[in-house]
């Protein structure tokens, strides 16, 4: 398991924005481009890795990538839905959404699909209460959902997926 | 027509780059801060603005600022707190996303005054497409000579750097936020110290909101005083609400902090009012954490005036009757929604959301959570009641954060005004699953006695 040299110099820029001796800071951002990298979850060895890049001990990298939310643990699909469920995405309906993927795709939140393409999960509040119900794709945002938005996205994936193939 | 000091040029198309924000007036302050003011005149001028931090304690920010040590030979930071997770809000993201610069701008005056050559901003993780847009606007500010070695020929030299969070509520905490930033868990800090003497990396810091940094940018443009001649009492300039829930036009507004609640609902400059003519049950007017009302004491104070969109306003009556500013994260709901459903969702919020630091808050937030569970779902016992009372009570004041109180507050206040919704879910457990209570007596006009 190594990076490119590519991300290898991103690293070595992140670790550049904190003061000398304190390049443990740059432990969060590299967690996420080790993510990005190796397969969209954190192993042992990824953590193991990244604790040698940055000089410090695996239990410190543990005890950070157990505590956020955004960090794997296990592997899971091509395409996480993460659906928000905290009061204002409720009164807009996030409930019949979550309903709606759970139906759709036959997997519970939590689950993956069993071709590995779809993973739902419900979130806590993500800041978008105003285009609600919406829910988190990758890097972006999808707002304003619908069955009919939910049943477009899913295409979009499938379709997405199948190009790659 | 209301004053917009932030949001002003936010539809001007293009504003997000550099040229267009640059030919709009922007960069001006700066080079007013920078050419012409003192580190110390630039505290100063924010003094006299009155302004209060915008994140939700609405502390003096000039005053804050006053506090932060400066030892010889050790350097200060400034770290932007852009982490915005208190469910109702979403004012920042929305000025990271449309008025970069503005942000970038305010920084960098404010880097200035505070002495701070590396300057954070610490943006909560699922905001995963903003670091892109900030700094892109770094990239450019620098390219235009406001950022990098000796700006404007000052001698001052600053950085900014983005920072992802990775989804943790507890990091917009500041010392939490700073634990974050050394690449920890976000476990809140003792205090004292506080961060404007021990902070990152053991200096000297200061952790303020998105929205206040945006605002030097007119303070400075404007002067203290006049900044402070806007708005009423202790709430000055302007203020960002991010409104939500059944509401025909929810969004991000600018508001002068004299208009009333009522207005701002109801209004077409606003909100446009409630959509398909239901009426307004009860709303949180400053994000998740402060007390929900409903509708009869929201839009009026218990002594029977008129309630305004301002912290003094909004806390008229304290706990017994008011509710907070806060964050500016306004929830709205009708008649057909479930006081007690919403405040489940918030209790899993806090349950979620707590570090596990502290007893109280760790085991509290997780036995609220369980038993509104069980009044939601029709096996709620009367006694359940004032236990919920009981557990909140002890959660609030106990923790290292604020947190606790957080998660206490909406609980509490759920149950101060909505005590009767409680008690028909437990005396009628299977209707409950079918309907709700409905918009009951929580609009009709409140009793003011009459004193001599």
């Amino acid at each position: 398991m190594k990076f490119s040299e590519d991300k290898l110099a991103k690293v070595s820029e992140i670790i550049a924005r904190y003061p000398k001796g304190k390049q443990k800071s740059a432990l969060l951002p590299l967690l996420h481009l080790a993510q990005e990298e190796f397969g969209g979850w954190l192993s042992a060895d990824t953590m193991d890795y990244v604790a040698e890049l940055l000089s410090i001990t695996p239990i410190e990298v543990y005890e950070v990538a157990t505590f956020y939310s955004m960090y794997n643990l296990k592997p899971v699909g091509k395409y996480m839905f993460e659906v928000c469920q905290t009061g204002p995405c409720m009164v807009r309906g996030c409930d019949d959404i979550i309903a709606y993927i759970t139906e759709k795709l036959g997997i519970k939140p939590g689950e993956t699909t069993a071709d590995g393409l779809f993973t739902l999960k419900t979130v806590e509040c993500l800041g978008a209460c105003g285009y609600a119900p919406m829910m988190q794709l990758g890097k972006f945002y999808r707002e304003h959902l619908s069955k009919q938005r939910v049943d477009e996205i899913i295409e979009e994936c499938r379709n997405k997926a199948a190009l790659n193939n | 027509m209301a004053i917009k000091l932030l949001l002003e040029k936010a539809h001007v198309q293009g504003i997000r780059t550099y040229e267009v924000y640059r030919r709009e007036g922007g960069y001006t302050a700066l080079e007013k801060a920078l050419k012409e003011m003192s580190p110390e005149a630039i505290v100063e001028e924010l003094k006299k603005s009155g302004m209060r931090g915008r994140g939700g304690a609405g502390f003096p920010t000039g005053m804050k600022w006053s506090f932060i040590a400066k030892p010889e030979g050790v350097p200060r930071h400034l770290v932007c707190n852009a982490d915005e997770s208190e469910p109702g809000t979403f004012k920042d993201r929305y000025l990271m996303e449309f008025l970069p610069h503005l942000l970038i701008e305010g920084l960098i005056i404010s880097s200035f005054a505070l002495g701070s050559n590396a300057t954070y901003i610490y943006i909560r993780g699922e905001y995963a497409w903003i670091p892109d847009i900030l700094e892109e606007a770094i990239r450019d500010a620098k390219a235009a000579g406001f950022l990098g070695k000796n700006i404007l020929g000052t001698g001052f030299d600053c950085e900014i750097y983005v920072q992802r969070g990775a989804g943790a509520y507890i990091c917009g905490e500041e010392t939490a936020l700073i634990e974050s930033l050394e690449g920890k868990r976000g476990n809140p800090r003792i205090k004292p110290p506080f961060p404007a003497i021990k902070g990152v990396w053991d200096r000297p810091t200061v952790v303020n909101n998105v929205e206040t940094l945006a605002a030097l940018v007119p303070i400075i443009k404007m002067g203290g005083e006049e900044y402070a001649k806007i708005g009423i009492g202790r709430s000055t300039g302007t203020k960002l609400i991010s409104a939500c829930g059944n509401l025909n036009k929810p969004g991000v507004y600018e508001i002068d902090m004299t208009i009333s609640v009522e207005e701002f609902i109801y209004s077409d400059e606003y909100c446009g009012g409630i959509p398909n003519g239901k009426r307004l049950k009860a709303c949180i007017p400053g994000g998740s954490s402060v007390p929900i009302l409903p509708a009869n004491l929201l839009l009026k104070t218990a002594k029977g005036e008129t309630r305004y969109m301002n912290y003094e306003s909004l806390s008229d009556g304290g706990f017994a009757s008011g509710s907070m500013m806060g964050s500016g994260g306004f929830i709205v709901l009708d008649e057909d929604q479930c006081v007690v459903k919403h405040t489940l969702t918030l209790a899993r919020f806090y349950r979620h959301e707590s570090c596990g630091q502290c007893s109280p808050c760790r085991e509290g937030t997780g036995w609220m959570e369980k038993i509104l569970k069980n009044i939601e779902t029709g096996k709620g016992k009367m006694s359940d009641i004032d236990l919920l009372w009981d557990i909140q009570r002890r959660i609030e004041g106990n923790t290292i954060c604020p947190l606790g109180d957080a998660a206490a507050w909406p609980v509490a206040a759920a149950i101060r005004h909505f005590r009767d919704e409680f008690e028909w879910h437990i005396t009628n457990p299977q209707e409950a699953q079918i309907r709700n209570f409905g918009l009951a007596h929580y609009a009709d006009p409140i009793h003011v006695p009459v004193t001599a």
